[in-house]
């Protein structure tokens, strides 16, 4: 018995050392993950060249740029929205456009009794600066389902609720900083370019330009004769007071806060919502043209179409509808 | 004594193995934990740098007060810094710039391949598309016009977005028995523009070649998140996601099994087809457009919606598709549509100015 027990002793004895062994041996070796390690040390030294050279960018003074204000002017764009199949989307898409444009301050005005969960997320995740606010529009002023877009005017209760957020915020502070500002209305399915932002920040008053695909043509805008505008060239009740598109002008934060009462009336007749906003404020001789004396369109109206839901319908009236909780 | 004599053994039995598994795991982890740590270190500096570049953001109160928002920069360095995954990514939009982000030596390169085509929105849509790309680092955007010569146009515009583009044309061959202008219906619109971009693609980079791309088949009205561009950068060969608003549904997506492998497609429209996807709704690896230098869009009798297939059938399998977003539940890209303006009160003779552009 005994001799066995020292047989097994001796023998595992021995393996275990000759195992001990080999394995020392192979560490001696730096293992094969020196290859995986390689590739992760060339990406460090490759981070780091970066991290160096947006340092020096950083040191570096722009020369190209003359020297700026410190804070120039920011505009305020007003954005009524409502909750639709497209709206994540148009939102998406606005935000990405907006995130280029530096001192903006975005104000999401929902068309809803309450902040919607979708909205909030969404502008956390913006990277914007923004102000969330919401007001539902009253039954008898909401568009029903198959009714024409240009049968009731939209939007109106949002906007005005934008405003007064701007006069109520505007009125308690007293510096000359909030006071510099341009305020613009954009809604979330138009197309804006880049330069259109910063045509609008030098606004004294109101400022206006050209908007393509409005109005069943190509474009509309603003005639301007010797550096002032003279009429409006638009194919639809060109005899409004004024005759523009909501993308069409911006107003400066300092009229808006001048003038308390101005707002939108959603009890206007077609087409005369942004008239009856701007009509308190400015006269058409006092209106400042921009994009190069109104010549170049820098703002579309571009509408979504309302995707097809066909068989999402067929599916739902099933029960099978897609997942509620993915959102769309 | 006997008791003693085996407790001796069995220390002597034992000790070699716990100094040999804890010495081996030491040296297995240490260099991987220096690796790590240094890391996390540039994933934080790389996010807060741009930060001080840009103009510094705060939020003002809305009615309810929320406060300062935080931008949570240690969960990401976690997330990018993990060992599977390739080590950084982005390059969040925390930062405000008009030029595109510097570019990178390290991200795989997108190739963006549009088709686009003449019509009144077309500049509207590229502008925004062009705003979306400009905070997408390493996109290299190809536009290819249906149409005989590169209109000024697209020209001008892709010259002061500052992207980095390459812009090409090819016309569909119109249908001349029908008036008016009309292309050939037998042939999917875009089709052979997808076709020469993915041509010059294999022009230019060769098979060897050690740059690692991502192509992209990106339509002009369509809606693209930017987290999306991120999704796909990692794809080996043809990864997949969920697009909203395609076949008549709120969205069609990859069927994904516990195994994280697709086995199908959620869709309603013919979901028996090799690949019942969206044109937007995958991405390929470039080295596998290299390497099967004969896969292009099939231009002739293609039924509806087999379109993607024509090509995906002959790059990959079902098996090697990677799943994106979250396992296929997430909405990155939505197949918006944009209406066709009214036009009306242009009349015959047109009433505005043909020379602005719009």
């Amino acid at each position: 018995m005994r001799l066995k027990l020292k047989t097994v002793f001796v023998l595992y004895f021995t393996v275990s050392l000759l195992g001990l062994i080999y394995a020392l041996m192979q560490l001696g070796q730096r293992c094969d993950c020196t290859e995986h390690d390689a590739a992760r040390d060339r990406t460090i030294s490759r981070l780091r060249g970066e991290l160096h050279s947006l340092r020096e960018q950083m040191k570096k003074p722009e020369p190209t740029n003359p020297p700026k204000p410190a804070l120039p002017p920011t505009i305020h764009v007003i954005t009524p929205t409502y909750t639709r199949l497209v709206q994540k989307a148009e939102l998406t898409r606005l935000s990405q456009t907006l995130l280029h444009v530096r001192q903006l301050h975005w104000i999401l005005v929902e068309d809803s009794p309450h902040k919607t969960v979708l909205v909030s997320e969404f502008l956390v995740r913006s990277g914007l600066t923004y102000t969330h606010l919401h007001v539902p529009t009253p039954r008898e002023s909401k568009l029903q389902e198959g009714d024409p877009s240009w049968l009731k005017p939209r939007g109106a209760e949002q906007r005005n609720e934008g405003l007064r957020w701007l006069r109520e915020t505007a009125g308690g502070r007293q510096g000359a900083q909030l006071e510099e500002g341009v305020v613009y209305f954009a809604d979330d399915d138009n197309t804006y370019s880049l330069q259109l932002f910063e045509e609008m920040r030098g606004t004294q008053m109101v400022s206006v330009w050209p908007v393509g695909l409005v109005g069943g043509m190509r474009y509309e805008r603003p005639v301007v004769e010797q550096g002032r505008v003279v009429r409006f060239h638009t194919g639809w009740r060109p005899n409004r007071p004024f005759p523009l598109d909501m993308a069409g002008f911006a107003v400066s934060l300092r009229l808006v806060l001048a003038n308390p009462d101005a707002h939108f009336d959603g009890d206007a007749p077609m087409g005369f919502l942004e008239s009856s906003f701007l009509q308190g404020l400015v006269t058409m001789e006092e209106l400042e043209p921009k994009a190069d004396m109104c010549t170049k369109v820098l703002v579309w109206h571009t509408r979504t179409e309302k995707p097809k839901m066909k068989r999402e319908d067929a599916l739902q009236k099933q029960g099978l509808g897609s997942d509620p909780g993915v959102e769309v | 004594m006997p008791k003693r004599r085996d407790v001796l053994a069995i220390v002597l039995i034992v000790l070699p193995w716990t100094l040999l598994i804890t010495v081996w795991h030491q040296s297995a982890i240490a260099p991987l934990l220096t690796i790590r740590k240094a890391c996390y270190h540039l994933v934080k500096e790389l996010f807060i740098i741009p930060g001080t570049l840009a103009v510094r953001r705060h939020q003002l109160a809305d009615d309810r007060g929320n406060g300062r928002r935080d931008t949570g920069q240690g969960s990401d360095s976690k997330e990018y810094c993990s060992p599977d995954k390739d080590i950084v990514e982005v390059v969040r939009t925390e930062y405000v710039y008009t030029r595109p982000p510097p570019w990178s030596d390290v991200l795989p390169t997108i190739h963006v391949i549009t088709p686009t085509y003449s019509r009144p929105v077309q500049k509207a849509e590229l502008t925004r598309l062009a705003n979306t790309f400009l905070h997408v680092p390493n996109l290299h955007w190809i536009l290819v016009e249906d149409s005989q010569r590169r209109t000024p146009l697209v020209t001008q515009l892709l010259h002061e977005t500052g992207l980095n583009y390459t812009h090409l044309n090819v016309e569909t061959p119109r249908n001349y028995k029908l008036r008016g202008d009309v292309r050939d219906p037998r042939i999917p619109r875009g089709t052979m523009q997808r076709n020469l971009a993915l041509r010059w693609l294999r022009e230019t980079f060769s098979v060897n070649s050690t740059q690692p791309g991502i192509v992209y088949f990106a339509d002009d009205d369509n809606t693209y998140s930017l987290e999306l561009f991120e999704e796909m950068r990692s794809t080996r060969k043809v990864s997949v996601w969920p697009v909203a608003f395609v076949g008549g549904l709120r969205y069609e997506s990859p069927k994904v099994n516990a195994a994280g492998k697709v086995y199908g497609w959620k869709t309603v429209f013919d979901p028996h087809r090799p690949f019942a996807i969206d044109m937007a709704g995958f991405a390929v690896n470039l080295r596998l457009i290299l390497f099967k230098p004969q896969a292009y869009f099939k231009l002739r009798g293609v039924k509806g919606g087999y379109q993607e297939s024509s090509l995906l059938r002959e790059l990959v399998t079902l098996n090697d598709l990677e799943p994106k977003a979250a396992n296929c539940t997430k909405i990155l890209v939505w197949h918006t549509r944009t209406e066709k303006p009214v036009l009306v009160n242009e009349g015959k003779k047109g009433f505005t100015d043909p020379n602005v552009e719009i």
